[in-house]
């Protein structure tokens, strides 16, 4: 038992499960802060995983299918930004359809390409290599967790410290995080709202590009359909208990990669997957609780 | 008068709109049948055939149908009212299984045995509900983020209580997880000998025609109403917004509940884990083509049960993926979303930039 809880097998599981989730989740946290609903994670990822096998297979090369679903990504969300900030459309009911027709969108992709169903295997396309680090390796413990990974994870984890730094010490973090809090006065005081929920869009596709890439590309090499199974619904849990703070939304993403690493040995001494894979949504919820009762009370401190 | 004023603007406009909308979709849907290498008449052709083609064709929409009005109905009660309930599939998971569980465990006359395990399940779905209604009320916990956490955990659920009850160690594949048959006596009538189209059809109509009586002509209808269309006039009109919000919820849990409980009792007869599939999100997209107007949302749905129907069919004897279908119609909900003013002043506005730039050159 210990050794499932705390081996080296399960917290290097839990870094690679985890790291797509915070590509997402920290990309989402841009568009949470600025005051934009989208929960069609799911959707633009599952898109990016079609798109980085694609060009994985055209070229053998897992950094082209990286760059070739950022960039697909980068048009759904462009597409969904258009929808949500210029014609009028309710976020909501595009993130579901969004999210309702991505699976047909890659399904259909998928046959029109190569005319097959289900899933894409084919030994032109290439996963990222592991990546060992030289000291690192070398500690005991440690070095089996943190070494041995792919590149995206350490640019996951990256990504969510400079998203940190750019949303706490810069004026861009700074001017998102108002747009999001009080648009009138944003406007007020000079900041263009739309840029920054562009801008904040647009951080948010690129993530769920890099997100989706990881998917296929960490070293399974096939596309299958509905690839991103429910882990987009997942990154959108992690942005609310985190509120939006890069960090906390990290944390809670190890969190989720944990019991995620955990379900398949949990399962071996019959301990249900069910209920560690709904641990991170009773704990959404239960943090939603907790931080509801604590707006009452300073509510009722104000008053 | 007031109707004639309204029908020469709006609904003209409205039904622009959606003949637009419509047209539009059905070109894009050509091309997309098209590029599967497939002939897009055919195609279309096949979904008539598989929809309305035959006896056995109609059944099979009319099965379609029935879990598409009850969970668009579901939608419409609580979108209309401003409640963001995204947890239809939840409590639908809810009601399937309390209604499986009724119908092969406790043994009642044929008749009352339906009943109550519709009855039961749609109970269920309401309590299920009930859970984000009271975080809503007494916490302002916004609800579409907890009944979307609240899908998963209840297909979860469910499907760990089905192992409990079939008392399964370890299952690899959800779908081979699910409760034993029904009785004869729990199951809803077979409409047409041969297909699914079941009873449930009634139940459903019947619900839509219940909301559509209650906001026409009830006090608690125009209540209901006017809380989401203007919540600060509803309070100061002396509505008590806090509790119509719950109770809305609690309407739409229950009849989410009850489209779990007809899906088991009429077409599956018995609760399989991971059944519903997309049927949740079906059910918001048919309410907001309706505009959360109960008739719509009966035209929309049998529109979407023959879609299904004929999808299934098209699939069978074209090379085409019935997963098109659901993209054509997630293309089309995208369209509908588009409020058209907005698109209109958009380029009117940049018209107008562009003359103030161009100066006099605009001027012929």
């Amino acid at each position: 038992m210990f050794k499932i809880l705390f081996g080296t097998i399960t917290f290097s599981a839990m870094l690679r499960m985890s790291a797509p989730l915070i590509l997402s989740a920290v990309g989402g946290s841009f568009n949470n802060r600025a005051g934009t609903l989208n929960i069609a994670h799911e959707a633009i990822m599952l898109i990016g995983a079609f798109f980085a096998v694609y060009g994985s297979y055209l070229t053998s090369n897992p950094w082209i299918g990286l760059l070739v679903a950022i960039g697909v990504c980068l048009i759904v969300s462009v597409i969904y930004g258009v929808f949500v900030f210029h014609i009028g459309s309710n976020p909501m009911v595009v993130s579901i359809a969004l999210n309702t027709g991505a699976g047909g969108f890659t399904a259909l992709v998928l046959y029109s390409l190569f005319r097959i169903r289900g899933s894409l295997v084919d030994s032109r396309i290439k996963s990222f290599s592991v990546i060992d680090i030289p000291f690192i390796k070398n500690i005991p413990w440690l070095g089996k967790i943190v070494s041995g990974q792919i590149a995206l994870v350490y640019i996951a984890f990256l990504f969510a410290a400079i998203a940190w730094i750019v949303m706490y010490r810069t004026t861009f973090g700074l001017h998102i995080r108002a747009v999001g809090m009080n648009p009138k006065a944003a406007q007020t005081a000079g900041i263009s709202i739309l840029k920054y929920k562009w801008i904040a869009n647009i951080i948010c596709g690129i993530a769920d590009g890099a997100a989706g890439a990881f998917l296929p590309l960490c070293g399974i090499s096939m596309f299958t359909e509905d690839m991103s199974s429910g882990r987009g619904f997942l990154a959108v849990a992690a942005i609310l208990i985190g509120q939006g703070n890069p960090i906390k939304v990290m944390l809670s993403c190890l969190l989720f990669g944990y019991a995620e690493a955990l379900t398949v040995s949990l399962q071996n001494i019959n301990i249900p997957s069910q209920i560690v894979l709904m641990l991170p949504y009773v704990a959404t919820v239960f943090v939603l609780l907790v931080s509801g009762i604590r707006n009452l009370k300073t509510q009722k401190d104000v008053l | 008068m007031m109707r004639d004023k309204r029908w020469s603007r709006d609904h003209i406009a409205e039904i622009t709109k959606y003949a637009l909308s419509f047209a539009a979709v059905m070109l894009i849907g050509a091309v997309l049948i098209g590029i599967q290498g497939e002939n897009p008449v055919t195609a279309i052709a096949a979904i008539f055939q598989g929809s309305l083609g035959s006896g056995k064709a109609i059944g099979n929409s009319i099965r379609w149908s029935i879990p598409c009005v009850l969970s668009g109905i579901s939608a419409a009660v609580a979108f209309k009212s401003g409640v963001n309930n995204l947890g239809i599939e939840g409590q639908m998971y809810c009601g399937a299984l309390c209604a499986a569980m009724v119908g092969y465990m406790i043994h009642l006359p044929a008749g009352i045995h339906v009943a109550v395990s519709i009855l039961a399940g749609a109970v269920a779905g309401l309590l299920y509900a009930l859970i984000p209604a009271l975080m809503r009320m007494f916490l302002k916990i916004n609800e579409m983020v907890v009944t979307l956490m609240m899908n998963y955990i209840a297909v979860l659920a469910t499907e760990y209580i089905t192992i409990r009850l079939i008392s399964l160690s370890a299952v690899a594949n959800p779908l081979s997880v699910e409760t034993p048959v029904i009785d004869e006596s729990a199951a809803l009538p077979v409409l047409l000998a041969g297909t699914k189209a079941n009873a449930g059809i009634f139940i459903a109509v019947l619900t839509v025609v219940v909301i559509a009586w209650v906001y026409k002509y009830t006090i608690k209808g125009y209540e209901l109403k006017q809380v989401g269309e203007n919540p600060h006039f509803s309070k100061i009109g002396g509505i008590n917004v806090k509790k119509t919000f719950a109770s809305i919820f609690l309407i739409s849990g229950f009849i989410g509940g009850m489209c779990g409980a007809v899906e088991v009792t009429g077409a599956y007869k018995k609760f399989t884990a991971s059944f519903a599939g997309t049927l949740g999100w079906d059910g918001i997209m048919i309410a907001r083509i309706a505009k959360n107007k109960p008739f719509a949302v009966l035209v929309v749905s049998f529109l979407w049960g023959i879609l299904k129907a004929g999808s299934l069919q098209m699939e069978r004897v074209t090379n085409i993926n019935r997963l098109t279908v659901t993209l054509i119609q997630a293309i089309f909900v995208l369209f509908i979303t588009v409020d058209y003013e907005k698109v209109f002043e958009l380029f009117s506005s940049r018209k107008k930039k562009r003359v103030a730039v161009e100066g006099g050159k605009a001027h012929v």
